[in-house]
C-alpha cells in the first residue's frame, strides 16, 4: 500500500515538473513578444510625444500583456515615489523582481539589463536607438525561443511523466 | 507630530520642495543644514570636482561632509561626477529625451516652480545651440512667493483704476521677478485700498519663471483674473495674448531683444497696459543696450521701478516717472 502511495507520489512530482518546464518553454515566445511590442510602445511615447519615463512605463504598463506589465508598473511607482533613485535603478529592481516569476532565460535579461544602463538619460533620438537595438535582440531571441519551444515543450511534457515511471521501475 | 511641525498646513517649505531633485547623500546634507539657513537658502550650486555650496540672501558658504556649513572651501563636501549624474537624472524626471528645448535654453523648471540652470558644453549646429552635454555644473534656485511685495510699490503705479506702462529693473537675484508675480497678483485681484478693480492680465512666461508652470500647470498665484501662456516667447506671446485673452494689463519678464521691444511697441499702442522686468543696474547702463535704448526713445514706459539688496533681497531702491526721470519714491 505505502509502495503505491509512493509510486503514485513520485509520478504527480515527475510529470508536474516536466509539465512546469514545459510551460516555460511555451510561454517564453509569448513573453518576448509581448515585451517587443511594450518597447515599440515605449519607443513611440518618447519619439512621438515625449511623455516623461514614469508616466510612459505607466501607460504601457496600463496597455501591454498582464504577463510584463508588472515590470513596468514597478518602474514606474519606483520613479514616482521620487526615492532618489535613477531611471536604471528602477528598471534594474523592477527587472530582478519581473525576472523571477517570468519564463525569460538569462540571455533575454541580459539585453533587457542594457537597456536599463540607458533609459532616460540620453536625447529622443538616442534613445530610440537603443530601443531598437533592444528590440532586434530580444527578436533574435525569440526565433531560438520558438525553435526551443517546439523541441522541448512536448519532450518535456512526456519526459516528466515517463521519467518518473522509469524511476518507478527501477526502485520497485 | 514631528512632521506636522515641518509642514505647517501641509505645504512643503520652498527647500523642502527641491529635495526631491537631489541624490540621497546631498538631501541629507542639505536638509541637516540649521533650519534658518534652510529658511532663506536661495540656490544649492554643484560643480564637478568643486565644493558643494549654498546661496544665501547675504553670502554665499560650504557645505561640509557632516552637514554644516563653512566659510572656507578646504573643509567642504566635493561633488563628484555620480553626484552630478544622479542630479541630473533626478531634475530631468528620468526623462531627458522630454528636455530638449529646456536643455537649448539651459535650464529645466521644477514642480513648484523652482529652476535650474546647466552648463556643460554647448553643441552647436548652423549657429544654433542645439544642445548641451557633458553638463558639469548645476545651479539649483528655490524660488519664492512672497505674498505683499508689491504693496509698497503698487500706490506709485496705479492711475485711475488702470496701472502705469511699468518697467521693472535691477542687477540679477534682487527680486524683480518676484516682485512682478506679486504685481500681477494684486493687480488681478484688484485692490480696493488703492480704488484699483481687478484688471484682466495677460502674461506671457518664456521660460516658466512667473507662474511656474510645470508641465502646463501654474504652480503659483497670479491672482483670479490671470491668463498664462507658458513657454512662448515673449515677441510673439505679448501679441497673442492680445489679439486672443484681450487682456488689460500684459506683464512678462526679461525683455531685452530687439523682437520682445518690437512686440512691446506694438502692444504698448494698442490700448494696453504693460508690466515687464529688465536686468540692468541703472536707467544709463540699459540705455547702452540697443534695443533698449530705442524703447526709451520711444518715450512711453511711465514708471521705472529700480530694485536693490541694500536692505536684503526685494529692497526698492527708486522708483522714477517715466517723463521726467524724477523721483517718487519716499
Amino acid at each position: 500500500m505505502l509502495k503505491i502511495a509512493g509510486c503514485l507520489l513520485i509520478m504527480s512530482a515527475g510529470s508536474f515538473a516536466g509539465i512546469s518546464t514545459a510551460r516555460n518553454y511555451a510561454r517564453r515566445p509569448g513573453e518576448l513578444r509581448s515585451m517587443v511590442t511594450a518597447l515599440q510602445m515605449l519607443e513611440t511615447e518618447i519619439s512621438y510625444t515625449a511623455t516623461p519615463l514614469p508616466e510612459a512605463l505607466a501607460r504601457i504598463a496600463a496597455r501591454c500583456d498582464k504577463a510584463i506589465a508588472p515590470l513596468f508598473s514597478r518602474a514606474s511607482e519606483e520613479l514616482y515615489a521620487q526615492t532618489g533613485c535613477t531611471a536604471g535603478e528602477a528598471w534594474e529592481n523592477a527587472l530582478n523582481k519581473f525576472y523571477a516569476l517570468s519564463s525569460t532565460l538569462p540571455s533575454d535579461l541580459a539585453v533587457l539589463r542594457n537597456l536599463g544602463t540607458v533609459l532616460g538619460v540620453s536625447n529622443g533620438e538616442d534613445q530610440c536607438k537603443h530601443l531598437r537595438l533592444a528590440k532586434e535582440q530580444l527578436k533574435g531571441e525569440i526565433i531560438t525561443a520558438e525553435q526551443q519551444a517546439a523541441k522541448y515543450v512536448k519532450l518535456w511534457n512526456y519526459l516528466g511523466l515517463l521519467g518518473s515511471l522509469a524511476l518507478i521501475l527501477l526502485l520497485y | 507630530m514631528a512632521e506636522e511641525k515641518f509642514f505647517p498646513n501641509n505645504k512643503p517649505e520652498p527647500w523642502q520642495e527641491v529635495l526631491p531633485v537631489l541624490p540621497a547623500n546631498l538631501r541629507r546634507l542639505i536638509s541637516g543644514l540649521p533650519r534658518p539657513v534652510l529658511a532663506q537658502l536661495e540656490e544649492i550650486r554643484l560643480r564637478q570636482g568643486r565644493p558643494l555650496m549654498v546661496g544665501q540672501a547675504q553670502n554665499d558658504a560650504f557645505v561640509s561632509p557632516e552637514g554644516q556649513l563653512e566659510t572656507l572651501p578646504a573643509g567642504a563636501y566635493l561633488v563628484s561626477g555620480e553626484d552630478i549624474q544622479r542630479t541630473l537624472q533626478l531634475v530631468s524626471g528620468a526623462s531627458f529625451y522630454a528636455l530638449e528645448e529646456e536643455l537649448r535654453n539651459g535650464y529645466i523648471t521644477l514642480p513648484g516652480g523652482h529652476r535650474v540652470g546647466l552648463v556643460g558644453r554647448a553643441v552647436v549646429e548652423g549657429g544654433q545651440i542645439k544642445t548641451l552635454k557633458n553638463i558639469w555644473s548645476l545651479n539649483i534656485r528655490i524660488s519664492r512667493e512672497v505674498i505683499g511685495a508689491a504693496t509698497p510699490v503698487l500706490p506709485y503705479l496705479v492711475n485711475h483704476q488702470a496701472i502705469y506702462h511699468t518697467m521693472l529693473f535691477s542687477p540679477p537675484r534682487c527680486g524683480k521677478t518676484t516682485l512682478l508675480r506679486d504685481l500681477i497678483r494684486q493687480i488681478s485681484n484688484g485692490t480696493p485700498d488703492l480704488n484699483l478693480p481687478g484688471l484682466t492680465v495677460g502674461v506671457v512666461d518664456e521660460r516658466s519663471e512667473l507662474a511656474g508652470c510645470y508641465r502646463g500647470v501654474p504652480q503659483r498665484d497670479l491672482g483670479v483674473r490671470t491668463d498664462v501662456l507658458d513657454g512662448c516667447p515673449k515677441s510673439k506671446g505679448m501679441i497673442m495674448l492680445v489679439r486672443a485673452m484681450a487682456p488689460q494689463v500684459v506683464a512678462t519678464d526679461e525683455i531685452g531683444r530687439q523682437e520682445d521691444v518690437a512686440a512691446l511697441e506694438e502692444i504698448l499702442h494698442a490700448g494696453v497696459k504693460v508690466l515687464f522686468t529688465v536686468h540692468g543696474s541703472s536707467l544709463a547702463e540699459l540705455a547702452g543696450r540697443p534695443a533698449l535704448a530705442y524703447l526709451f526713445r520711444l518715450n512711453v514706459v511711465e514708471r521705472f521701478v529700480l530694485l536693490g539688496r541694500s536692505r536684503g533681497v526685494g529692497t526698492i531702491e527708486d522708483i522714477l516717472d517715466g517723463k521726467t526721470r524724477r523721483s517718487l519714491w519716499r
